[in-house]
């Protein structure tokens, strides 16, 4: 465990005033917040960061104590005995002026160093939340699926802190995509409804297909005989096999488009996209004399 | 049974909210208030919203013009990110490494046999 020196998370010198602290604390707060940047988890483990050097260096009591024991706070174990009696006696370590508003949902902020805890105690951290406490805290959990999972639908199970929940996944779901599950997040306070849970898929990238909303794109290799001369090639699609006619003369990297073959339309049952299908054509690498007679003769034919 | 209103007066109680702050998300169009018998009510569906106007109001100093400002950023970079992700899904059709390596070898390989 290393010291965490607050005053250089805060850039602020060590006798800096409360307003310096809290002015300092503001502009890295309205830079870090997890509301003014969603899905970044940095941004979010600095701002814990940022918090809690705010906690202590704007309250006069952890101040005070941070700044006696903090360089040397291997001997920080009265330090920690006396915030528990103060804990006991009901004295509270808000660590804020009253302005600051930790519901308990998103955004909020979570998680004190183990530095923090062993100069404080665990009961020193900003205990203003559960008063300002209404709504539950919302979950955020993540499913992973494979494409051909998504192209289904079916059922899950997921375990969140604890409970089992089923959830039902629609066929077409999109990679990214996050449902809602309304009231199965934390519980609410002061009669406050519970939060709710965000369920974002991740879909694994599968090796045949390819998919781009709701179209699938696959490549099928062709010899050059069938290319020239045309022929039927079979194709796998994601419910089966369909056999294809090609067309004597198809180029290299031509396409076509196999209506209504590709991956289910999202809460749209019996909708599907396409499926395009790109031809790469093998050419043969090595030839017996035969073979390469008869390219000489093609090749002479030509001239 | 399901609540979809909450008093306004009985939330901002509850969460140490001055109700003149939710009357000013009304008023900058933030949140849309329902008014019964003289009574305010705020959507429950809204409460996350709220919650991340009021954070940004008490903790972060934001006044509520500069919260409308943020709030229809945060949609264009929504919008953005969605955008983004369509062409890079789009991108992976012409990345496969693999046909391309293949190509390449094989077209390697037929002119040593020349």
């Amino acid at each position: 465990m290393e010291y965490i020196d607050y005053y250089k998370i805060l850039g602020v010198s060590r006798d800096a005033s409360q307003d310096d602290i809290k002015k300092a604390y503001k502009k890295l707060a309205r830079k870090y917040h997890p509301d003014l940047n969603p899905n970044d988890p940095d941004a979010k483990r600095k701002f814990q960061v940022v918090n809690e050097a705010n906690e202590v260096l704007s309250d006069p009591d952890k101040r005070s104590k941070y700044d006696q024991f903090g360089s040397d706070w291997q001997h920080a174990d009265g330090a920690r005995a006396q915030s528990q009696d103060f804990g006991n006696g009901g004295t509270t370590f808000t660590g804020n002026d009253g302005e600051t508003f930790w519901s308990s949902s998103t955004g909020n902020a979570e998680g004190f160093s183990d530095f923090f805890e062993q100069l404080f105690g665990r009961h020193a951290r900003g205990s203003s939340r559960a008063s300002y406490g209404f709504r539950g805290q919302d979950y955020t959990s993540e499913l992973h699926l494979t494409l051909r999972e998504a192209a289904q639908t079916h059922k899950q199970v997921l375990s969140v802190n604890g409970k089992n929940l089923r959830i039902t996944v629609p066929a077409g779901i999109a990679n990214g995509q996050t449902i809602k599950l309304s009231g199965q997040g934390g519980e609410g306070a002061n009669g406050g409804p519970a939060g709710d849970l965000y369920i974002t898929f991740v879909i694994v990238d599968d090796n045949d297909f390819k998919r781009v909303a709701n179209d699938l794109y696959v490549t099928v290799s062709i010899d050059l005989y069938t290319a020239v001369l045309g022929g039927d090639v079979v194709v796998d699609t994601l419910d089966g096999k369909v056999r294809l006619h090609i067309k004597p003369g198809t180029q290299n990297l031509s396409k076509v488009r196999l209506k209504g073959k590709g991956f289910p339309i999202y809460r749209s049952e019996g909708s599907f996209g396409d499926l395009i299908v790109t031809f790469v054509i093998n050419i043969p690498t090595v030839l017996n004399d035969k073979q390469r007679d008869l390219f000489k003769q093609l090749q002479d034919l030509n001239k | 049974m399901k609540t979809d209103y909450i008093i306004v007066k009985e939330y901002c109680e509850k969460c140490h909210i001055d109700p003149s702050f939710i009357l000013s998300l009304d008023e900058g169009g933030l949140v849309t208030l329902n008014e019964i018998n003289g009574e305010k009510y705020l959507p429950v569906a809204d409460l996350p919203e709220v919650e991340q106007y009021a954070r940004m109001y008490y903790d972060l100093s934001i006044n509520i013009e500069g919260i409308d400002v943020i709030h229809n950023m945060q949609q264009q970079i929504k919008s953005l990110h969605q955008t983004i992700k369509r062409l890079h899904d789009r991108l992976r059709i012409y990345e496969d490494d693999s046909i391309v390596d293949n190509l390449t070898d094989d077209m390697r390989l037929f002119s040593d046999k020349m």
